[in-house]
């Protein structure tokens, strides 16, 4: 492939596109009948995830529903207690409802400003060699395991809390409020930065030409113009933090109790995942126990609906007051900017010592970010790369893992994380395509967006569970590689979509605009305009999902990992060794083997990386070509 | 050329889509149940009786290379599902099956492969060394919250405990508790591993964990009568320190081919070295 093959400057497709347009007129109506069975394809595609969310409700449902049956609607969402061990077993699922609130709430407040900062700070601040060091960064942040931030968590952060703040024990609140922000900052900020740097250069030149200084022009034109990609951003982001399992579990303590004063962050809390994550595996199947943690499931995806719904409409109306139109939100600005400059008594502070106080800040939260990389990777590099051999590279395990080494594990997780992005890919392009390019907001797109955001916010546990009823007992998969390959492509799909559709909302309406001028059809318009700028922010996407997808636990512990196997799987049928799952069961199961553990974890971080370097080392090249 | 790479994407999505559905069908068509035969079987289930059949498997794949093991956790309500669906030959199982089990898969044979002692334990700075079964009850049911009540220094108590839904919690519930309610600041983890993690951190914590899970915190003797009992090996299997509790392997049906050779080999002399050298309780030999 030759460089400009691959990513066309727009004017060279245009001058691709008008040579078969003169054609005989059959292959005029040829094209046209692709465009219409293209359409119709991706509507198809479109609809899976549709189709999905509605698989995964019948599922849940038809375990959930009997909970109501047997205590009543009322008793089970605002019971105050939840004891299904004791001896009236309760099933109140007020305080787990309270406890996901609370700590996502607390979560977000810690990692909204510290992202936007970091997503400002990459994309308008940093000059390109700190750039090329921070996004990266923070992209390795979201592939570090659940469950090594859970192990984290617990040695580290809980003590911190503990001693810091004089508390008896430090698993709380306020402890898995602050994971789950360091979990969910680098999806807010990588897909946020994308936004940003999407808005076009000729904005802020406009807004600099006019006198305003850098920060007025962040502040007042680029951030608003950016706006629905940062609302986005914060929709996954706070998915990932309601979704999040195996890391809250192992810090907040897990008591099922309302803090008391209700801002008493210090109090140990119990989420709705905590629960089933806690609970799912030893409950017996078909007891008024298993039903009701369906139930929690259900209330889960419920208030994950919710709050995506309440997200959207607060974008929304934000896009609809802040953006009516790009000009005129530079003329807006341009206005303020001017009148600032003629009434200099006016404001408080020079708009100079305004933006150094801002930078300041914007600077200081990306440090933050970076720092708590930095103490999460120095912590797992030097307990584990003592445990780096050849033989813990290529072996098998020997005594459960304390001996020996981890290489089906490591060739397991490459071909999950590598069948997930076959699944999730094709599907994900395919709706967003759709999503965007060829309908307006119609009832039918509304209804899939929503059924993205549900699974968006579907907790990985109930991906997990759903795995197992749907693929492996009801589909009789077994637990197979297959069945772990779909889980986690349903997972990351979400992801793929959203970014997706942000990058593609990103090339402006001009480029379609000049393509249909030329009479190019719409499929061809997708293919060879709108489509190869898009890359760059559809390969984010795809980063960002194998992140997840080799560090996930609980959507292949049910479905598709063994603790141990002598051999590589031969065939999709067979179950397989994974990095995540064989960390978890090192950590939580076998005594004696944490220097194992952290290297398991060290390997993960670097097949990660590995993947991460490719990728980003593709995107540069595109990058550069976009801008020759 | 852009064209057609980007339609050649296309139709490597299409095909995988298609690729992958006729993967599926294959797989639900070519699941025979004929596991008992072949030289593979899974086992799968507790996580705390993972430790036995994951070395019991190294050992016996050592005599037999041409046996596959594999072994996987995943829970006790796994094991037991998994086994009574065929999806898994033996299932493993930390505590005893639930009437709607026992309703739901009528053929389940348990076979009970080794004892778990279940230890008390505190931060190693704490002053306490031991506890009458009253006072333990007393901690986890809340009466106590202080340990100058149960004669340690002024400090918080911080109970830690496991989920509802775990064995373990409802063997020390019936045993210590006599089935009370815990203490609703009881804090819940799902593993040994957690609990011990987070009593080793915490001076004023204790929790309760398998034989195994020392490291790094205090266990306590149980004061019987005025004396205390160690929670040593010696103490555990001659029943003089009394909290230990079942592990079961599970087979549907009486098992046959490898899945029987592999019980048998755990149930020998050598399988039973194995379990005590995993720190649980032998039951035979």
């Amino acid at each position: 492939m030759k460089k400009e093959q691959a990513a066309p400057v727009p004017f060279q497709s245009f001058g691709r596109l008008r040579r078969p347009g003169i054609g005989l007129i059959s292959a005029g109506a040829k094209r046209q009948l692709v465009d219409r069975i293209v359409g119709k394809l991706l509507l198809f595609v479109a609809l899976f995830a549709i189709v999905t969310v509605f698989f995964i409700i019948v599922f849940l449902l038809r375990d959930g529903y009997q909970i109501v049956l047997e205590t009543g609607i009322w008793n089970f969402l605002v019971g105050q207690d939840w004891n299904p061990a004791g001896r009236d077993p309760a099933y109140g699922a007020f305080p787990l409802i309270v406890g996901t609130v609370l700590v996502t709430a607390l979560a977000m407040a810690i990692a909204v400003p510290l992202s936007i900062g970091t997503a400002v700070f990459t994309a308008e601040i940093a000059g390109p060699r700190t750039r090329s060091v921070v996004k990266p960064a923070v992209e390795l942040l979201a592939g570090i395991p659940s469950v090594v931030y859970g192990f984290f968590g617990l040695i580290l952060l809980a003590d911190w809390i503990r001693i810091a703040f004089d508390q008896p024990s430090g698993s709380s609140w306020l402890a898995g409020s602050i994971l789950l922000a360091v979990m969910a900052i680098p999806t807010i900020t990588s897909v946020a930065e994308d936004a940003v740097s999407s808005v076009p250069r000729e904005f802020r030149e406009g807004s600099l030409a006019l006198g305003a200084t850098h920060w007025q022009t962040i502040k007042n034109v680029v951030v608003p113009r950016a706006l629905s990609g940062i609302g986005a951003a914060i929709i996954l982001g706070m998915g990932r933090a309601i979704g999040e399992t195996m890391a809250v579990l192992m810090v907040t303590g897990n008591a099922a109790v309302i803090p008391d004063p209700i801002t008493d962050i210090f109090s140990p809390v119990r989420t709705l995942t905590g629960t089933l994550g806690i609970e799912m595996g030893e409950v017996a199947f078909g007891s008024t126990h298993y039903h009701a943690l369906f139930g929690v499931a259900v209330i889960l995806l419920v208030i994950t609906l919710a709050v995506n719904g309440a997200a959207r409409v607060i974008v929304n109306r934000m896009q609809a007051t802040a953006r009516p139109k790009p000009h005129r939100a530079l003329t807006a600005a341009a206005s303020r900017i001017t009148h600032a400059a003629s009434a200099p008594f006016g404001r408080l502070a020079h708009p100079r010592t305004s933006q150094r106080c801002a930078f300041l800040l914007i600077s200081l939260s990306a440090a933050i970010v970076l720092a708590a990389l930095g103490v999460i990777l120095f912590e797992i590099v030097v307990n584990g790369a003592g445990a780096i051999t050849w033989e813990f590279l290529t072996g098998s395990p020997r005594d459960l893992g304390r001996a020996g080494g981890i290489f089906p594990a490591i060739a397991g997780t490459f071909w999950l994380v590598t069948g997930a992005l076959a699944v999730a890919l094709p599907l994900g392009i395919a709706t967003a395509v759709y999503l965007i390019e060829y309908t307006a907001d119609t009832p039918l797109t509304r209804g899939i967006r929503a059924a993205v955001d549900l699974l968006n916010g579907t907790p990985s546990i109930v991906f997990g569970l759903f795995g197992f009823a749907f693929l492996v007992l009801f589909l009789n998969f077994g637990v197979s590689l297959i069945a772990g390959q779909i889980t986690l492509g349903l997972m990351i799909l979400p992801t793929i979509i959203r970014t997706t559709e942000e990058s593609l909302r990103s090339i402006p309406g001009s480029l379609r605009e000049g393509s249909y001028a030329l009479g190019a059809t719409k499929w061809q318009t997708i293919r060879r305009v709108v489509l190869p700028p898009a890359l760059p922010g559809i390969l984010t996407g795809a980063i960002l999902s194998i992140g997840r997808a080799a560090g996930e636990t609980a959507p292949i512990m049910f479905t598709a990992a063994v603790f141990s196997s002598r051999y590589l799987p031969s065939s999709l049928a067979e179950p397989v060794m994974a990095l995540p799952y064989h960390l978890f069961v090192l950590t939580t199961s076998i005594p004696g083997a944490s220097t194992q553990s952290y290297g398991t974890a060290f390997v993960l971080l670097l097949l990660v990386l590995a993947i991460y370097l490719a990728a980003i080392l593709v995107r540069r090249r595109y990058n550069r070509e976009k801008v020759m | 050329m852009t064209g057609k790479s980007l339609s050649g994407a296309t139709t490597v999505a299409v095909a995988g889509i298609l690729v992958a559905f006729l993967v599926a069908a294959g797989c639900v068509g070519g699941q025979p149940s004929d596991s008992s035969v072949s030289q593979q079987i899974t086992v799968t289930g507790s996580t705390t009786v993972l430790p036995i059949a994951e070395k019991a498997r190294e050992a016996f794949e050592d005599e037999y290379p041409s046996a596959g093991i594999m072994v996987s956790g995943g829970g006790s309500s796994v094991g037991i599902k998994a086994v009574g669906e065929g999806t898994a030959d033996i299932g493993m199982t930390s505590r005893d099956l639930k009437p709607e089990e026992v309703a739901g898969y009528p053929g389940i044979v348990r076979h009970h492969v080794a004892d778990d002692a279940i230890l008390l334990i505190v931060h190693p700075e704490n002053t306490v060394d031991r506890l009458t079964l009253d006072g333990a009850r007393g901690i986890y049911n809340g009466t106590y919250t202080n340990w100058n009540q149960v004669g340690g220094s002024d400090r918080q108590i911080v109970v830690v405990g496991r989920d509802s839904a775990s064995g373990t919690r409802e063997f020390f519930s019936e045993y210590v508790l006599e089935k009370e309610d815990f203490t609703k600041t009881q804090e819940e983890f799902n593993s040994n591993g957690g609990i011990q993690q987070k009593v080793s951190r915490t001076p004023g914590a204790i929790g309760y964990v398998g034989l195994g899970y020392t490291e790094g915190v205090k266990a306590l003797s149980l004061d019987i009568d005025g004396t205390a009992v160690e929670p040593t090996l010696e103490n555990i299997t001659g029943k003089n320190y009394p909290i230990s509790r079942p592990l079961f392997m599970l087979t549907n049906g009486e098992p046959d081919g490898l899945a029987r050779q592999y019980l048998d080999f755990i149930m020998s002399t050598e399988g039973q070295q194995i379990v005590a050298s995993v720190d649980y309780i032998p039951v035979q030999g």
